[in-house]
């Protein structure tokens, strides 16, 4: 999709992207049966990246002994991604793949970062009497460290979200409130049935979305996604987030 | 054009997976109810519940069986007592398959069922099923002796079935 993208300019860009343009301007002006397509297109490869997630959370884990059998559907949520992206003609930098608004998505995301964490401090002071471990070493440290290992995962889990489900979101609904909401409850759907991991991610999901459609910086949305696991990790005990355990997992 | 390849993209994802979940719900069954159980209950009464059982998977290994009346555990052991017939009869490869549950003291004067389950390790032995073999329970039924007068009507109260 990177060598794509360095051929997209110009009249050419415009002639060889109809699927995403078509659509950025759906809002409000007559929709054509190309959009009306592309959009009820856009909604099935929701669905469908949306049961990938549910067969390796559900299917694999309840009925497969072998955890490698996570690649098959991983594979094609993956596959279907990327030659999406191909297809629709984005750009690793229309996917947010970037770092010039780096420093304005993280303004954007500071307050809401703020009010987040202030809100778990408040949640595992009041409802679980405030035994918080901030300094405590994670699972994960010794091989990469906590902070990159963190990061990593942010980053991964926020290029599926963002640039991949927001975008789709929003050539179904256009930007702002309803594709927002859509991205987040599919990012809390994902958390299935961790009650408090549902309720952050939920949380979570809105503040990445809308910051993403007003600065899309998947290396900001990582960074915070990081931060934010760390506060809520380090804020409720682990036996309500059953260590952070989705799916069939969470019984296991 | 790249809405057409997009849809067959879709398409074909939707059978890989599905395949996919077809193929990993075949092999789950396939572990968990392991249809290679051969077996059959041939005496149930008040003295005795006794048969065979082979594991066509691997029939020189004895099976653990386990022994439910009424729907209470009464007892288990390896299926190793001498079944010649069995061997005669082309099931196993030796004749060591008979199980003999010796049936404990019950309540006279009531008809009781009893099931016997094959017992089947998966992987390392974190999962465990039973099966039941013999095609379902066996009906029997127990009079009165000065033995069994004294059990109580809930009998696996009485001792040695706590």
């Amino acid at each position: 999709m990177g060598k794509r993208g360095t051929t997209l300019s110009g009249t050419e860009a415009t002639a060889n992207r109809p699927l995403t343009a078509s659509l950025e301007t759906s809002v409000g002006a007559p929709v054509s049966p190309l959009a009306n397509e592309s959009r009820a297109l856009a909604a099935w490869e929701l669905v469908s990246v949306a049961s990938s997630t549910l067969i390796a959370e559900w299917a694999v884990l309840a009925l497969g002994s072998n955890k490698t059998l996570f690649a098959v559907p991983i594979a094609c949520a993956f596959g279907l991604m990327f030659y999406s992206h191909y297809l629709r003609g984005e750009t690793l930098r229309d996917l947010g793949w970037r770092t010039d608004n780096f420093t304005r998505a993280m303004r954007l995301l500071l307050l809401p970062m703020l009010a987040g964490s202030v809100l778990l401090v408040l949640v595992g002071w009041f409802w679980f009497g405030g035994k918080f471990s901030f300094g405590e070493r994670r699972a994960g440290w010794e091989v990469f460290g906590f902070p990159l290992w963190g990061f990593a995962w942010g980053l991964l889990q926020q290029y599926v979200l963002q640039s991949f489900i927001n975008r789709r979101a929003q050539l179904i609904f256009g930007k702002g409130v309803a594709s927002i909401i859509l991205v987040a409850a599919l990012f809390a759907l994902f958390h299935l049935p961790n009650p408090w991991l549902m309720c952050a991610t939920f949380l979570g999901g809105l503040i990445w979305a809308t910051v993403y459609q007003r600065a899309p910086s998947l290396y900001a949305l990582a960074l915070s996604h990081a931060v934010l696991t760390w506060v809520l990790i380090s804020t409720l005990p682990a036996d309500a987030l059953h260590g952070l355990r989705v799916g069939y997992k969470y019984f296991g | 054009m790249r809405l057409t390849r997009l849809s067959r993209a879709l398409i074909a994802k939707s059978i890989i997976e599905a395949l996919f979940v077809i193929a990993l719900a075949v092999y789950f069954a396939y572990i968990n109810f392991h249809p290679y159980f051969r077996g059959s209950i041939d005496v149930a009464d008040e003295r005795a519940v006794a048969g065979w059982v082979v594991n066509e998977a691997a029939p020189d290994e004895r099976v653990e069986v386990h022994l439910y009346i009424n729907g209470h555990f009464v007892s288990r052991l390896s299926a190793n007592a001498p079944r010649a017939d069995v061997l005669a009869a082309g099931r196993s490869l030796d004749a060591y398959h008979g199980f003999v549950f010796n049936t404990p003291s019950l309540p006279p004067n009531h008809s009781y069922e009893a099931r016997v389950y094959a017992m089947h390790v998966i992987g390392d032995g974190r999962r465990r099923v039973l099966h039941e073999i013999g095609g379902g329970a066996r009906q029997f039924s127990v009079t009165a002796d000065q033995e069994n007068n004294s059990v109580p009507e809930a009998w696996w109260e009485s001792e040695g079935q706590r």
